[in-house]
């Protein structure tokens, strides 16, 4: 869209169009041959909510026949808490008392190794937004460095350049995760007090810079509770869904992260419970029948355990969202937000085999790329 | 036998391929040549020796014996 | 309806024509005006002063709000469908171009190679490009990169009449495109147009199903009223098919 607020505004059209909609109009939305905005609006009215159980069978079936009976598994690896940004929601903010750390490269090297102990094949490197102690250089080098043991490293960062985003590329990086938090302008201005971080449209334009240097996935997502949720899933997918025409040699993955508690006391304005959360990841499913959906340890054992495979194709697992949090961080620590689900991978993996459901480690090599 | 009416006209004539078949041709201007096949200008286009020749060039070109040209036009087709 | 846009053009129907396999040019004028089609395509063939009533430019001129979208057919490659291009760009100078080729006369088939390579060159040099293409999802997507105003798969085989050959291609061009897609080729009767225009196409290209029909003036009109049915009935939203999945034991019951 030419104007980063435009998504915002159409997909506000597009929810009040169906708020208006009665039970019949709902249900044919989850039948439809291809469901686009107007659909995923329908499914995510509050009358929805009574159809949900045949929302999640339809979610169910349609996440099988795209990825069979598996969830992929990936841990996320913080490499610095430094952040030059002051957004009011996260625990990492500039202004958080807070110890500030970056993995020297010997610690990134045993943390590497803890979780390539642990079994994992993909992970996610993630930093704040763009400081001295954590530039653009260093996240570059720790790519290269988890590229040597990982077949798939991620990155989740700053807004970066197309020109960074290739050199990141080259370095090992195959996809990048990139929140948009939220797609409303106003409500995105207050959130983010300072820093980089407060550039909106140059916020909405990094993932289509992720994909034009030729990434192959870029994750993307709202922080849920920030603003409208069901106004903001829909922008989301409008995003999606225009990055997934124009780039079309690469994929998108959507994640669904919902705001937890944090110190110092954030309280979401627009909270989402279990039922919404469930209710916008099985509409996702059903409008992106091929689409990776992410969900993270933010949530907890029994929800996790719902969702796997029902709209979930896709979990972090085992996760310490502390620096250093693999091989050894201080206990004092705080991480970015309060995992919920702490159970080991080896408890993951028994969860999932009890649902039938095969726990998927790595899904290919780059044999070609390198 | 008469003797030929103009004969110097008889060293202007030159062969052309035209649409594929050889022809004589006395005028050395695509428009005469037009003129001389019967078509008309506004609703052929031109390729001179596989090039496409527009209507405002057309009076530029001089012909060349041997030149091949295609005279082409509308038909029907899907 | 909404108007259907390619490149800077608009039209209000969403019915185009091909004018070839007619009995005669008038009646291939009569089917024209029937079916409100505001494209009609052409063919370039050689001037033949013995049969001046091949020269179809004269009589498509008297026909008001046509535009004439000549096609490339006859040429076996990109360099000869660059040529035609220029060729009818000089005649009529119109910019829609159907890019044609076909080398196997048997099968008609589109050589794709080809038809990207010229779709390339025709689209920087001012053209809009409408190719005429096996329905490749694949494909698609380079020839709407290349700079094409549209994308047309066929059906299936030109004049076969088997319709909509392969419908979860087709399918997944419509789902995946920037540009109007419009069927072209393969189409026998009005309903398969209409089943088109409802999976989301922006329109269809008719030829020989109206040509070789037994009255052609009224199955153009036949097929205009298909294609207008077709088109509201996509923007109106089809009814959902039945998708009861009957779960063995409920999905929801851990959301409390």
């Amino acid at each position: 869209m030419d104007n980063p607020s435009q998504y915002w505004s159409l997909a506000q059209a597009i929810n009040t169009a169906a708020s208006r909609a009665d039970n019949r109009q709902i249900f044919s939305a989850m039948g439809a041959q291809r469901p686009g905005p107007r659909e995923l609006a329908l499914m995510l009215q509050p009358q929805a909510r009574a159809h949900l159980e045949q929302m999640a069978a339809r979610a169910k079936s349609l996440t099988a026949r795209h990825f069979g009976n598996t969830v992929s598994l990936y841990a996320p690896l913080y490499l610095s808490n430094y952040c030059s940004s002051g957004c009011v929601y996260c625990g990492y903010a500039s202004d958080r008392k807070q110890p500030r750390r970056k993995l020297p490269f010997d610690a990134v090297a045993r943390e590497l190794d803890a979780l390539k102990r642990e079994g994992f094949e993909e992970i996610l490197l993630l930093t704040g937004e763009r400081t001295p102690q954590a530039d653009f250089e260093y996240v570059q080098a720790c790519v290269r460095m988890a590229s040597e043991l990982f077949p798939q490293v991620q990155v989740e960062a700053f807004p970066m350049t197309v020109d960074e985003y290739r050199k990141l590329n080259l370095a090992g990086c195959v996809g990048v995760t990139l929140y948009q938090e939220t797609y409303h302008p106003v409500v995105y201005d207050m959130m983010h007090r300072w820093g980089p971080k407060k550039d909106f449209a140059g916020r909405v334009s990094a993932p289509a810079h992720v994909l034009e240097a030729g990434m192959r996935t870029v994750g993307m997502g709202v922080l849920l509770g920030l603003s409208d949720p069901v106004v903001d899933s829909i922008a989301l997918y409008l995003h999606a869904e225009e990055l997934r025409k124009k780039y079309w040699r690469s994929g998108i993955a959507i994640s669904f992260p919902r705001i937890r508690p944090q110190e110092g006391g954030f309280q979401p304005a627009h909270p989402v419970e279990d039922r919404l959360l469930a209710q916008i990841v099985f509409a996702f499913r059903i409008v992106m029948p091929d689409v990776p959906l992410v969900l993270s340890t933010r949530e907890k054992p029994s929800f996790r355990d719902g969702m796997a495979g029902v709209g979930i194709s896709r979990m972090s697992a085992a996760s310490r969202t502390t620096v250093g949090g693999y091989a050894g961080a201080p206990a004092e620590d705080r991480g970015q937000f309060e995992v919920s689900d702490r159970r080991s991978v080896m408890e993951i993996c028994d969860m999932l085999q009890a649902k039938k459901i095969e726990p998927v480690f790595k899904n290919w090599d780059a044999v070609y790329t390198g | 036998m008469f003797p030929p009416a103009y004969p110097s006209l008889k060293e202007q004539m030159m062969k052309l391929v035209v649409n594929g078949e050889e022809i004589e041709s006395s005028g050395s201007s695509l428009p005469d040549l037009l003129v001389q096949m019967g078509a008309s200008p506004k609703r052929v286009a031109v390729m001179v020796n596989g090039t496409v020749i527009s209507a405002a060039e057309r009076q530029a070109v001089t012909l060349r014996a041997g030149d091949r040209i295609e005279i082409l036009t509308f038909a029907a087709g899907g | 309806m909404k108007p259907l846009v390619l490149g800077d053009l608009e039209f209000q129907s969403r019915l185009l024509l091909g004018t070839g396999k007619f009995s005669s040019s008038a009646v291939m004028l009569e089917a024209v005006k029937a079916s409100g089609a505001q494209i009609v395509t052409v063919a370039l063939r050689r001037f033949n002063r013995e049969r001046p009533s091949d020269d179809l430019l004269g009589p498509l001129m008297t026909l008001k709000n046509i535009t004439l979208m000549p096609n490339t057919s006859g040429a076996r490659d990109a360099a000869e469908a660059v040529k035609a291009a220029r060729l009818a760009r000089e005649l009529c100078g119109s910019r829609l171009i159907k890019v044609e080729i076909h080398p196997n006369p048997h099968h008609l088939l589109p050589d794709p190679i080809e038809t990207y390579e010229a779709a390339k060159i025709l689209a920087a040099d001012g053209f809009i490009v409408m190719p005429y293409m096996p329905p490749d999802p694949v494909l698609a997507k380079r020839l709407e990169e290349a700079g094409c105003a549209s994308v047309m798969p066929l059906g299936s085989t030109i004049g076969s009449g088997n319709g909509i050959a392969a419908g979860g291609l087709l399918d997944i061009i419509i789902n995946n495109s920037n540009v109007p897609v419009i069927v072209d080729a393969g189409l026998r009767a009005p309903s398969e147009a209409a089943a088109a225009m409802e999976a989301g196409c922006a329109a269809v290209l008719v030829n020989s199903a109206i040509a070789a029909a037994g009255n052609p003036s009224a199955m153009a009109q036949a097929f205009a009223a298909a294609v207008q049915a077709g088109s509201a009935a996509y923007e109106a939203g089809l009814m959902a098919r039945s998708t009861t999945a009957a779960a063995t034991s409920p999905l929801t019951l851990f959301l409390g």
